[in-house]
């Protein structure tokens, strides 16, 4: 075993292909945070939609799915975000491939991957509708809670 | 010898590739490229054997002299030590 330090872009460089853990929410229900691996190939060609793309936001790579491919980016969205955003093209790294979830091998050309795909961006407004009704629930909870029992003040 | 918990044998495109997952991921950020015999050694340092019996092993898996398998599972359980791989 050699050991060499490198950044995920430079893996992606080098090697051309990056396999490591997944951290963060934003691509749940499909990967979980440090219990599924990811498998994240160089891009060579321009994403399609439904693609999961890698890129960095700062300092911090972030996995998302292409909605839309448009003109110098991409129109991206995390399988469980609410919120949309444009990523330039130079700022894509790689493309996920392939994954590791719960040990289970899925590769991102099976059929029953895809369908999930594009379930997940089909129900996206109705899911984000009872999110919506959640936070204002939980307000009004929070709300009715303080009336009660309101903050004790210094 | 026997490996810590907290890693997981992948094989990529015919490449095995061990990669962190839970707690240990806050700590280690990296992938280990093995080749076959690595990847042959790791899975069975999983559980826990001594370097003679890793030894037989390779001998009985590998058409390789008991010299040479000795010298290189050394080194292997050696480089795993030596990066805190090994409990």
């Amino acid at each position: 075993m050699q050991e060499e330090r490198l950044t995920i872009e430079e893996v992606l460089t080098q090697k051309g292909v990056y396999v490591g853990p997944t951290v963060g929410c934003s691509m749940l229900p499909m990967l979980k945070a440090r219990r599924d691996t990811i498998v994240v190939k160089a891009k060579t060609e321009r994403l399609k939609r439904l693609d999961v793309a890698l890129y960095k936001r700062g300092d911090a790579y972030v996995l998302h799915r292409v909605l839309c491919p448009i003109d110098g980016g991409y129109i991206i969205r995390g399988d469980n975000c609410y919120a949309d955003e444009y990523i330039p093209e130079k700022d894509i790294l790689g493309v996920l491939t392939e994954f590791f979830r719960k040990g289970k091998h899925v590769l991102c050309t099976d059929k029953k991957y895809i369908q999930y795909a594009k379930r997940r961006l089909k129900t996206y407004k109705i899911r984000r509708f009872f999110v919506r009704i959640k936070v204002k629930i939980r307000r009004i909870c929070s709300k009715i809670f303080r009336f009660f029992f309101p903050r004790k003040e210094k | 010898m026997k490996l810590k918990k907290g890693f997981v044998l992948r094989v990529v495109g015919g490449e095995s590739v061990v990669v962190p997952v839970g707690e240990l991921s806050k700590t280690f950020h990296g992938m280990i490229n093995l080749n076959e015999t690595g990847a042959f050694l790791w899975k069975f340092f999983t559980e826990e054997h001594t370097v003679e019996e890793g030894v037989v092993a390779l001998c009985a898996e590998y058409d390789v002299s008991p010299e040479q398998a000795e010298k290189d599972v050394r080194k292997f359980v050696e480089t795993l030590q030596a990066n805190g791989f090994a409990e």
